[in-house]
C-alpha cells in the first residue's frame, strides 16, 4: 500500500510540475522581474476586478468601460503605433485571489494596471505590481490605506474617502442640519468615510448623534433602525453598498423616519431604488463622483457604451474608461512602456480631461479635486441635486 | 524525508523486526496467510479498490515505495523555480504550499483525533495578525515574531479548547464555528489590527539575493516540508495512536487508560500551532492581511482539503490541499463559471472516492510485511 499512496503523491507532484512548466520560465535573481519592456506587439493593460463573489456585478461595468476606451484608442491608431489590449482577471473581492490575479497579469506582461475595486483585495496587489515596476491607475478602490505607504507606482483615479467625507460634511452644514447618524457596513471603504465624516463634523453645527456599523449581507436591520430613531437625527448617512442600503432605507421609512437619507457612492445604483421601493427612495441623496448621467453631454458617451455592449453603464464604468485613457496618455508622453518612464509621465499629466474634471495628480497620487456632487433620487434613478 | 505516515524509518533493522514479530522464523506460513488476507482489510477502508490489485508488485510501485521517494517530492518542490519561475507560478505554488500546511494541521485535529473543527481559520488569523502587527507596528523582523505567534496560537487553542473539548461532535463543531467568527469579527473591529483594512506592508524574510517571491517560496517550501514530516511522524507515534483510538471510540479509549481530555487537548493545541505558523507564512506572502481572508468559507475549504484527500492520511491530505488550492486558479479560464465547475468537480470526487483521494488505510501494509519476509530470510534475524 505504500506503493499506492506514493504513486498518487508522485503522479500529482509530477503533474503539477509539468502543468506549471508549460507556462514559461524566467530568471531567479532579484533584478530579473519586470525587466525589459517589449517594444513591439500589443500593449497589454491589466485589470484586476471582481467577476465572481458578492461584488461580481461591478466587474463587467469596469471591464466594459475600459474596453470602450481601448476600442476608441485603437480605432484612432493606438498608442505609439501599437494596439492596446485589455487583460482582465477575477479578484472575487478576496485578497488571496486578487494577489494571484495580479501575479498572473505580471506574468502576462502587462504595461499598466487599470483595475482595483475592493480596497482590501487591492492592498496585497500593490507590492506585486510594485516589484514588477508596473504603474497602477486604480479606478475604483479609494481607501486612503492604498496610498499610506507612498508607493511610487500607485495612482488613485477615484475620489478618496477623505474627499467624499468632506463633501458629505459640507452638505450637512450648508443644509443646516443639526443631527446626523452615520452608518457603515464595516468594510474598509465604508468605515473610512464615516470615520472621516465624523472627524470633519467635530465642532461644527452638525452633531453626530449616532455612529454605528452593521453587518453586510443581513436581511433585518431593525436593531440599527431602532437605534437611529432613538437618536432622532435630521439625516442618516449610509456609506455601504446598495444591497444593504436599499433595505435600510426601506426599514427606516417603514419605522416612520421622516428625515433626510444620504448614501455614499457605493450605493449609487438603480438597484438601490428597486430594493428600497420607489416611493421610499424618492429624495434620497447621494455623494457621488461625476457620472455621464450627471455631466452635460454625457448622453453620447452612454449611447456609444450601449451600442458596444448592449447594456447600460454602471458604477465605475467611467472611471475605468478614464483609467485606460490616462494610461494611454502617459505611455504616449513617456514614449515607451517602461514602468519608471510611465510613472514619471503620470506625475507630469496636467489638465488632461477626464469625467471628474481636468486631471492633475497630487504629490500623494490622488485627484486634486475629488469632484463629488450631491445627487438625489428622482423617479427610478439618481439625478443631480440642484 | 518520507512523508508517508504508514511507513517506519525504512531500514531493515533486525531489532525492530524482532520486536514486532518475535516468532518470525517459525510463523512464516501464518504471515503469508495474513498477508494474503490483507486486501480485505484494505477494502474495508478504501471500498473502491479491487481486491488482489494492491499486492501485485509492479516496477512502478517498487520505485515509488523507495525510501527516498518522499525526498524526491520535496526536491521537486524546491526545484520548481528552475522549471518555471514566472510570478504567477511562484505565487500560486506558494499559496498551495501554505494551504498544505493548514490542511496537515487540521488533519491532526480532524483526521487523527476526530474533532470536527469548523473554525480552523481562527488560528490562521491569530498567526497572521500576530506576525503582521508585530512587524508593522513595532518593526520586528518576521523571524522574531515566531515565538510570539506560537504563544498566541497556544493561548487561542487553550482558550477555546479548554472549555469546549469536553463537548463532543456537533456541539464542538458549533462552538469552533463560533470561535472562528469571533476572531474574524474581533479583528474587523479592533484598531490595532487595522480594522476592516487589516494590516499591510508586512516585510518578507529577506531576499537572500534572489527574486523576493522565489526566496519566500523556498522558505515556505522548507517550513511546509518540515511541517508535513512532523505531522506524519506525530500521527505515527504513541500520541498519534492515542488520537486514532479516541477518534474510533472515545469510551473504549478512556477505558484503556487514555486520558482522552488531555489527548484531545494535545491535538487541538498542536493543530493551533500549525495554523498559527501557516498564518505567519501567509502574512509574509500576502504582505497585506484583512479579515475577509479568514472567513468561514476558508475554514470550510481547509476541512474540505482534509476530507477530500482522506482523513488521517498525510499524503492524501497533501494532495487534497494542493487540489483545493490550485483548482480555482487552474479554472480561471472558466471565468464566471469557475466556482460552479470547482464545486461540481468536488462533488464528482466525493462520489467516486467517498473515502478521499488517498484514504488512510487500516491494517498492516503489504509492502512492509514484504520487507519483513525478506528480513526473515536473512540468517541474523533468527534469534
Amino acid at each position: 500500500m505504500i506503493g499506492k499512496t506514493r504513486i498518487g503523491l508522485g503522479v500529482t507532484a509530477v503533474g503539477v510540475a509539468l502543468a506549471l512548466a508549460s507556462c514559461g520560465g524566467g530568471g531567479l535573481t532579484s533584478d530579473s522581474q519586470g525587466g525589459a519592456a517589449a517594444t513591439t506587439g500589443d500593449i497589454l493593460l491589466g485589470m484586476v476586478t471582481p467577476l465572481s463573489g458578492s461584488s461580481a456585478a461591478i466587474g463587467p461595468y469596469m471591464k466594459n468601460g475600459a474596453q470602450l476606451a481601448i476600442n476608441e484608442l485603437n480605432a484612432s491608431g493606438g498608442v505609439l503605433g501599437r494596439q492596446l489590449k485589455l487583460v482582465a482577471e477575477d479578484e472575487g473581492c478576496d485578497p488571496k485571489t486578487a494577489a494571484a490575479a495580479a501575479a498572473k497579469l505580471v506574468t502576462a506582461g502587462i504595461s499598466v494596471s487599470v483595475g482595483g475595486y475592493c480596497s482590501s483585495a487591492t492592498l496585497p496587489t500593490l507590492s506585486i505590481f510594485g516589484k514588477a515596476n508596473i504603474p497602477m491607475i486604480i479606478p475604483a478602490a479609494n481607501s486612503t490605506d492604498l496610498i499610506k505607504d507612498k508607493l511610487p507606482n500607485v495612482f488613485l483615479l477615484n475620489g478618496t474617502g477623505a474627499q467624499q467625507a468632506q463633501a458629505a460634511a459640507d452638505f450637512m452644514k450648508s443644509a443646516g442640519l443639526k443631527a446626523a447618524a452615520l452608518v457603515d457596513d464595516n468594510t474598509s471603504y465604508s468605515k473610512d468615510i464615516t470615520t472621516r465624516t465624523a472627524k470633519d463634523l467635530e465642532g461644527q453645527s452638525t452633531k453626530v448623534v449616532n455612529q454605528q456599523s452593521v453587518t453586510a449581507g443581513e436581511q433585518d436591520y431593525s436593531a440599527a433602525v431602532t437605534a437611529i430613531l432613538r437618536a432622532n437625527p435630521d439625516i442618516v448617512y449610509w456609506t455601504g453598498y446598495y444591497q444593504e442600503g436599499g433595505l435600510i432605507i426601506k426599514q427606516l421609512r417603514a419605522a416612520g423616519y421622516k428625515g433626510k437619507i444620504m448614501v455614499a457612492d457605493g450605493s449609487v445604483d438603480k438597484q438601490l431604488v428597486t430594493i428600497a421601493g420607489k416611493d421610499n427612495a424618492q429624495g434620497v441623496l447621494a455623494t457621488m463622483t461625476q457620472t455621464p448621467q450627471t455631466i452635460p453631454g454625457g448622453e453620447t458617451w452612454i449611447a456609444s457604451y450601449k451600442k458596444a455592449f448592449n447594456a447600460d453603464p454602471g458604477p465605475y464604468s467611467t472611471q475605468s474608461y478614464d483609467a485606460v485613457r490616462v494610461a494611454a496618455e502617459a505611455i504616449k508622453n513617456a514614449g515607451n512602456t517602461n514602468g519608471k518612464d510611465v510613472i514619471a509621465a503620470l506625475e507630469k499629466i496636467d489638465g488632461f480631461k477626464i469625467f471628474s474634471g481636468s486631471l492633475k495628480f497630487t504629490p500623494e497620487h490622488t485627484l486634486t479635486n475629488g469632484g463629488f456632487d450631491i445627487l438625489v433620487v428622482k423617479g427610478d434613478d439618481f439625478a443631480l441635486n440642484n | 524525508m518520507s512523508i508517508d505516515d504508514g511507513s517506519r524509518p525504512e531500514r531493515p533493522s533486525n531489532s525492530s523486526a524482532n520486536r514486532s514479530r518475535p516468532d518470525a522464523a517459525d510463523a512464516s506460513g501464518f504471515v503469508n496467510a495474513v498477508d494474503d488476507r490483507g486486501d480485505t482489510k484494505v477494502a474495508l477502508a478504501g471500498s473502491g479498490l479491487a481486491p488482489g490489485k494492491a499486492s501485485t508488485v509492479n516496477p512502478l510501485s517498487r520505485l515509488i515505495s523507495h525510501p527516498l521517494f518522499g525526498l524526491v517530492v520535496v526536491v521537486l518542490a524546491i526545484a520548481l523555480p528552475f522549471i518555471n519561475s514566472s510570478a504567477y507560478t511562484i505565487r500560486i505554488s506558494t499559496d498551495a504550499l501554505i494551504f498544505v500546511m493548514l490542511a496537515v494541521g487540521l488533519n491532526i485535529v480532524v483526521g487523527y483525533c476526530g474533532l470536527l473543527d469548523l473554525g480552523y481559520a481562527a488560528f490562521f488569523a491569530i498567526g497572521a495578525y500576530t506576525a503582521g502587527v508585530l512587524t508593522t507596528t513595532f518593526g520586528w523582523p518576521v523571524i522574531a515574531t515566531i515565538p510570539f505567534v506560537v504563544v498566541a496560537a497556544v493561548i487561542g487553542g487553550v482558550l477555546i479548547g479548554g472549555p469546549t473539548l469536553r463537548l463532543r461532535s456537533d456541539y464542538l463543531a458549533i462552538v469552533t464555528l463560533g470561535f472562528g467568527e469571533i476572531v474574524r469579527i474581533t479583528a474587523n473591529n479592533l484598531d490595532f489590527t487595522g480594522g476592516p483594512n487589516g494590516v499591510f506592508g508586512i516585510p518578507d524574510f529577506g531576499d537572500f539575493g534572489l527574486r523576493a517571491d522565489i526566496a519566500t517560496y523556498w522558505v515556505v517550501t522548507v517550513v511546509v516540508g518540515l511541517a508535513v514530516l512532523a505531522s506524519a511522524r506525530l500521527g505515527r507515534g504513541r500520541l498519534g495512536r492515542a488520537w486514532r483510538f479516541v477518534r474510533e471510540d472515545e469510551d473504549a479509549a478512556e477505558a484503556m487508560g487514555i486520558h482522552t481530555y488531555q489527548v484531545k487537548f494535545a491535538a487541538y493545541v498542536t493543530g493551533a500551532i500549525f495554523g498559527g505558523l501557516a498564518g505567519v507564512l501567509f502574512a509574509v506572502h500576502q504582505t497585506a492581511i484583512s479579515p475577509p481572508s479568514f472567513n468561514f468559507l476558508y475554514s470550510a475549504l481547509i476541512l474540505m482539503a482534509v476530507v477530500l484527500g482522506g482523513m488521517g492520511s498525510t499524503p492524501g491530505v497533501v494532495v487534497g490541499a494542493i487540489v483545493i488550492a490550485l483548482l480555482p486558479e487552474l479554472l480561471r479560464g472558466a471565468e464566471n463559471w469557475r466556482y460552479l465547475v470547482f464545486g461540481v468537480l468536488l462533488i464528482v470526487v466525493m462520489i467516486f472516492r467517498p473515502q478521499g483521494i488517498w484514504p488512510h488505510r487500516v491494517g498492516e501494509k503489504p509492502a512492509k510485511a514484504r520487507r519483513k519476509r525478506v528480513v526473515e530470510d536473512e540468517p541474523e534475524v533468527i534469534p
